[in-house]
């Protein structure tokens, strides 16, 4: 059953795309409006099961109950601020002072340690002395160089350098990765609008 | 080497904060390196350009969508390029329409349009579409309807964007881990091959994203910090861009420790398994 709804509904989009016809189109919306409301559900599905989850550890001391009474009360914070009468939502002053003085600070700061960890994981890689790790530490150290901030013609022959390692070593391979990816995914999309064994697995 | 004559080494948490405290006092120094030794604009500015001359060969009143999904963590190092889009667009009279279709672009959305606002942007010159659910189905939605977040009438200048992303002159992506340039093109650009995109995302993206500008499918990509800054520091936000000084003692300490882990001598445990952990 989820295999025949999955090809119906691909070939519904695909013929939509292909094929101006408005009887066409419009079933393609209304199954496009599906979705968007399966998809809305199920990241309300996701928020409720991750209050129960983090609920019952609190509430039967499992866990980290320091970490779920964080996340239970900053849940509540965020929606106290967007649903209180009279509430502009995300647009509201105080969801956005959320945002703006707690969330993205935390995040950011957070996506900042990857640079200590990735340097402290690359130092531990390398004391295995595997090739891998090596050719990576030396793309990684070439590209460090490359984006040093000199000024000066130093610093215009590096930018220059930068510039031509994007769009040519580095452009290749994602460029390749990318129609890598586009095959592999025709042929997986095929094989489920085909039926073929297996491939709705 | 006997193990009394290894020297002591600092525990594992000191490195974080004397990384920080380098950095921080890298900032400090900042005004007293000579002008011109050290720039965090990119010399090169080609991507920066593009995005300049797409914006100022923009068609007088024209409507240009702000695909606004950039993540919070990766926000503040694009920050700068972003809120100059947005100014040279208001420059240029344009007609600025935001949507997010992530929740995080949403957050960050609804702070810009604040700040336009704040700014003096009109509603006739600016409206809030809000966040479309469902991802890739949402935005496929979006290419022949979009209502804004409000729901109530659209203002004169924007009522051509009832017909969806068709109706925009422009699209003004700004991508972030989820939802970006890629996206995009493979969504509204297959769709809506003669609408012009041009995209801001951080460097985490640019490698991924860089194809599609070589191949024509976007028109503009402002993709690292330097491009960002390069593109900032030509229109109004040459304030907030980031520290040179900072930028050049983080690469520095990056390239130290890559060196003292390539001249490292392998570590091995008792059974010569997996090595020891080292924590700087």
């Amino acid at each position: 059953m989820p295999a025949t709804i999955v090809v119906l509904v691909g070939l519904l989009l695909l013929v939509n795309f292909v094929v101006i016809n408005p009887l066409v189109a419009g079933v393609a919306r209304e199954v496009l409006r599906l979705v968007v409301v399966v998809a809305a559900a199920a990241a309300v599905a996701g928020a409720l099961a991750l209050v129960l989850r983090h609920g019952s550890d609190l509430w039967r001391g499992r866990g980290d109950r320091a970490g779920s009474l964080v996340l239970l009360i900053g849940l509540v914070a965020m929606l106290a601020a967007g649903f209180y009468p009279g509430s502009a939502g995300a647009a509201d002053p105080a969801v956005r002072w959320l945002v703006a003085a707690l969330l993205a600070p935390i995040v950011a700061a957070l996506f900042a340690l990857l640079f200590v960890f990735t340097l402290v994981a690359m130092q531990r890689g390398m004391l295995l002395r595997s090739r891998q790790v090596t050719v990576m530490l030396a793309a990684a150290a070439a590209v460090v160089v490359l984006l040093l901030p000199l000024g000066g013609p130093a610093g215009a022959w590096l930018a220059t350098a930068a510039s031509w390692t994007t769009a040519v070593p580095i452009g290749g391979v994602f460029r390749g990765l990318l129609i890598g990816v586009a095959i592999a995914t025709a042929i997986h999309a095929a094989r489920i609008v085909l039926a073929v064994d297996g491939a709705d697995d | 080497m006997t193990e009394g004559r290894r020297r002591p080494a600092l525990p594992g948490w000191t490195w974080p904060i004397l990384l920080v405290g380098i950095l921080a006092i890298a900032v400090l120094v900042e005004g007293a390196v000579a002008p011109g030794r050290l720039v965090v604009a990119n010399p090169d500015t080609a991507a920066a350009d593009a995005l300049a001359d797409a914006v100022t060969e923009l068609p007088d009143g024209s409507l240009v969508l702000v695909g606004m999904d950039p993540d919070l963590g990766t926000y503040p190092e694009i920050r700068p390029a972003v809120r100059a889009a947005l100014d040279a667009l208001r420059a240029r009279g344009a007609g600025i329409a935001v949507v997010s279709f992530t929740t995080e672009g949403r957050a960050v959305a609804a702070a810009e349009v604040a700040r336009l606002r704040s700014l003096g942007a009109t509603d006739d010159r600016l409206l809030d579409l809000g966040y479309v659910a469902g991802a890739e189905a949402g935005m496929v939605l979006s290419v022949t309807e979009l209502a804004p977040a409000e729901g109530g009438d659209v203002p004169e200048p924007f009522a051509a964007a009832r017909r969806g992303i068709a109706a925009f002159d422009m699209a003004l992506i700004v991508g972030g881990v989820d939802i970006g340039p890629r996206t995009w093109v493979e969504q509204v650009g297959t769709r809506l091959p003669e609408l012009p995109l041009a995209a801001i995302v951080p460097a985490v993206r640019h490698p991924e994203v860089a194809p599609y500008l070589r191949s024509g499918q976007l028109v503009a990509l402002v993709g690292t910090a330097r491009d960002g800054a390069a593109y900032a520091a030509a229109g109004t936000h040459a304030d907030g861009l980031p520290s040179a000084t900072g930028m050049l003692v983080g690469l520095v300490v990056a390239l130290a420790v890559m060196l003292r882990a390539a001249w490292a001598r392998p570590r091995h445990d008792a059974d010569g398994g997996s090595p020891e952990g080292d924590e700087a």
